[in-house]
């Protein structure tokens, strides 16, 4: 999830990290006003929660381990701008005093987690909790986890993506992550849809239903702002981005502005033709179609499988809950 | 309630127990990093004033990171190894350590694209990616945090946010020891088979969060009674010394060959 | 039935314990007794498995307790059910969302009957006049009412060895008391209990023998627990009273 240094350009981590700012100004300004000036260092005690939530392991089946980030869960507890804040400080920290590298990729790291998970996550659980009740509020959450994560995940894939595409060398070769969309989406995407967004989504019903269980309180329940304009924003946004950094990539980088234009003007003739993106054109465009291809079929792959498993799991946790009360 | 005072015979079933010491592992090597805050080191690196050596390092990752120049990397390279050199013997295996680890896995996800040919340019990730991860770490490593964290104000980072940053230091040894005790009180609770491992873990997050809260709160409530009303000026004041000098030229010198 | 040999411990260049030697026998009650950093906490986390020392070595039940062993996960859990360690703070013991789970927790992952647990849950509850607890949230219980839930959720897995981390820190007078009383019954049914205490006041009849421990993490007396009680001088030579 979290991108090392150098795997993608210089480039397309100045324009996710100027996408940040605008975030990060929104996001202080709100905090301060939700939280007061006064109460900001509780914001440090967040983003030391937000990082240790990595550090807790969780059995995976076949006997290995992951973790959750914790960025959903910390979107629901604090509100989306706090998370966002929070994140972003822990990413720092990791970066500047844990010594992963990613000092560089600090913007395009926040940008996937400490912007869009914390913001998926936090319009996905307001559209589902509505007025339900104790039910829906878990389901809300265990979605939250789970798409937001993905969501999370497909930027990464997109962002890894779409290096070989825009930086090569003078033979073609790319010079940063060399893996395209056709790689990078399904290798991310894969395990995030099947096994990663399962896990943050039973951590965060999980602690969610905890916390709530435990205390009333610290569960950021009413605030949040209205949900349509910038639910519409939202949608507009993710997908705009992917666009976005293709143009603004281009603006910075090795590539000629006909080149683009015959990525962009190749997608429509290429639809025409079909799926024979598997025939080995040596012209380098196709590769360049069969991953916008790779890209849309995986989204749309990865859409049906969330209603398949929303649907799954909610009705999983309906017959969960019938047995526990005559349990009792 | 004879049970309790007649011992049992008791045969305990398997159940795995890693993700218990895997957490345990992560949380002790994250306060094992952080212990450093407090140790004074002597070395000649250890003496370059703080904001110098956070601003070279910012420097010299991104030109590292934008440069595809054989001398200038190689001089980069040049440059972190003097660096190593300087280190004492144990920081120095670790920043070696978390280097190599990290440009390895780079190696091993780089391999299928190096079977098709793009061999050079795999190449260079892997060395740039050993090169900013060590950067970062010899800085870590050689640099009292809350100095690096002050040295942020150069960059134009705004007060308050330093405090949070600082704040966030201190609480990731707080809350990570918290975490510790109760991961280790899971552990030696966990006799027999937990069938439910995921409930225990959101619990421990869970009480980590309403602990954080309430640590948080009380935080707040103390630097309230202190006189903290959400100014905060943090004083940057580091003596230049000649090996600053010596540093900065070399530093320079560096981003010299970069261009 | 615990043996420690010539163990040393160190947190990074800080020691914790030197060269101690220690025989415990099977139901002895014990007082660890020294001044704040002697090492008291360090000796009780060794003797759980939590800690293993850099040098000496440590028998339970004739068997050495390494590090190797432990990963070992049938004799992990063999070992930690024997012996049972409440922590000096509640907060870190305490994670499941009701009193009932918490206490529960052990004995369900021993695979007893549900019938079963319910009445080792119940029986502790009763002992340790709790009752009205049952359903609550561990979290926001009192100091007091968190530190008999802990000492609950350990007797559950009804351990051989209780252990004691300061149990009386924080205490009112009447939960001492009847903390007092608890070790002291379960002292005479045969449990073994090992305490780090520097309280005195409160512990009065619980322990037949006390280990002094200096501040510089060495044993310096090893005696019987009255006879080192009323040893005025030495108790005020050592910080301790």
């Amino acid at each position: 999830m979290h991108i090392p240094e150098n795997y993608l350009s210089p480039s397309t981590c100045a324009v996710l990290g100027a996408a940040m700012v605008p975030v990060w100004k929104r996001a202080s300004a709100n905090v301060k006003r939700e939280f007061s000036k006064k109460k900001m260092p509780l914001l440090g005690v967040g983003a030391a929660f937000s990082f240790l939530i990595m550090m807790f392991n969780l059995p995976l089946p076949g006997g290995t381990t992951g973790h959750a980030v914790g960025a959903a869960l910390i979107s629901i507890l604090l509100g989306p701008y706090a998370a966002s804040i929070s994140v972003t400080i822990a990413l720092a920290v990791q970066a500047l005093f844990f010594g992963d590298g990613g000092i560089l990729a600090l913007g395009a790291n926040a940008f996937n987690l400490a912007f869009i998970m914390p913001f998926t996550a936090h319009y996905i659980y307001k559209i589902m909790m509505g007025r339900g009740g104790n039910r829906r509020n878990y389901i809300a959450a265990f979605l939250a986890g789970y798409v937001s994560l993905n969501a999370a995940a497909l930027f990464t894939a997109v962002e890894l993506g779409i290096q070989p595409v825009l930086f090569k060398d003078a033979s073609g070769m790319p010079l940063y992550n060399p893996y395209g969309l056709s790689i990078s989406v399904p290798a991310m995407m894969i395990p995030h849809l099947l096994v990663a967004g399962v896990v943050e989504g039973i951590v965060t019903a999980g602690v969610y239903g905890y916390i709530r269980k435990v205390s009333g309180e610290g569960l950021n329940e009413g605030r949040g702002l209205k949900i349509r304009p910038l639910y519409v924003a939202l949608i507009v946004m993710i997908i705009l981005s992917p666009l976005g950094l293709l143009a603004s990539g281009t603006a910075w980088g090795e590539w000629g502005a006909d080149e683009i234009k015959s990525i962009v003007g190749f997608v429509p003739q290429g639809m025409e033709k079909g799926f024979n993106f598997k025939s080995s054109l040596p012209d380098y465009t196709v590769p360049g179609f069969s991953e916008h291809m790779g890209y849309i079929l995986s989204g749309i792959i990865g859409v049906l499988i969330i209603v398949f498993l929303f649907m799954a799991i909610s009705a999983a946790l309906f017959i969960k809950r019938e047995v526990k009360i005559t349990d009792k | 309630m004879d049970w309790l005072f007649r011992e049992d015979r008791y045969e305990p079933g398997s159940d795995s127990l890693k993700f218990i010491d895997k957490s345990l592992m992560s949380i002790l090597k994250i306060l094992s990093k952080i212990d450093r805050l407090g140790g004074q080191r002597r070395g000649i690196l250890y003496g370059v004033t703080p904001p110098l050596k956070l601003i070279s390092t910012i420097l010299t990752v991104v030109c590292v990171s934008t440069s595809r120049d054989a001398t200038f990397l190689l001089s980069a390279g040049l440059f972190v190894l003097i660096n190593l050199i300087m280190l004492e013997k144990s920081d120095r295996k670790r920043v070696l350590a978390l280097g190599i680890t990290a440009s390895s896995f780079s190696a091993v996800m780089l391999i299928p694209s190096m079977a098709t040919g793009n061999i050079i340019n795999s190449l260079i990730i892997v060395y740039k990616v050993l090169l900013t991860v060590s950067m970062a770490n010899i800085l870590s490593v050689s640099t009292g945090w809350f100095d690096v964290s002050a040295s942020l104000k150069l960059l134009l980072i705004p007060d308050i946010f330093i405090l949070v940053l600082e704040i966030t230091l201190k609480y990731i040894y707080l809350l990570g020891e918290i975490s510790l005790n109760m991961l280790t009180a899971l552990k030696i609770r966990s006799i027999g088979k937990n069938n439910n491992k995921y409930s225990s873990i959101s619990a421990l997050m869970g009480n980590l969060f309403l602990k954080s809260k309430e640590m948080g709160e009380e935080l707040y409530s103390a630097m309230e009674c202190r006189g903290f009303t959400g100014e905060y000026k943090r004083v940057l004041a580091f003596n230049i010394s000649r090996i600053d000098a010596v540093y900065a030229i070399i530093v320079l010198a560096l981003t010299a060959a970069y261009f | 039935m615990i043996e420690i040999r010539n163990i040393s411990f160190s947190y990074k260049d800080a020691p914790a314990l030197k060269d101690i030697n220690l025989y415990i026998a099977k139901g002895e009650s014990i007082a660890l007794i020294g001044p704040n950093g002697s090492g008291k906490s360090t000796l009780l986390k060794i003797i759980n498995g939590i800690l293993f020392p850099q040098r000496g070595e440590y028998f339970f039940d004739g068997t050495s307790i390494t590090a190797k062993r432990l990963e070992d996960n049938a004799f992990s859990k063999k070992f930690h059910k024997r012996i049972g360690f409440v922590f000096q703070s509640s907060d870190s013991q305490l994670f499941n969302p009701t009193v009932y789970d918490e206490i529960a927790f052990a004995p369900r992952q021993m695979g007893l009957s549900e019938g079963e647990i319910e009445r080792r849950v119940s029986d502790l509850l009763k002992l340790l006049q709790i009752e009205e607890l049952r359903c609550r949230v561990p979290y926001h219980l009192s100091g007091g009412e968190k530190r008999k839930v802990a000492v609950a959720s350990v007797l559950a897995h009804n351990p051989d060895v209780l252990v004691l981390d300061e149990p009386m820190n924080g205490l009112d007078p009447k939960t001492k008391r009847f903390l007092r009383d608890l070790l002291i019954k379960l002292n005479s049914h045969g449990k073994t209990i090992i305490c780090s205490t520097h309280d005195f006041e409160y512990v009065d009849g619980v322990f037949k023998r006390a280990v002094v421990f200096s501040k510089e993490h060495t044993i310096i007396r090893d005696d019987e627990y009255g006879r080192i009680i009323s040893d005025d001088e030495f108790l005020y030579e050592n910080n301790i009273k």
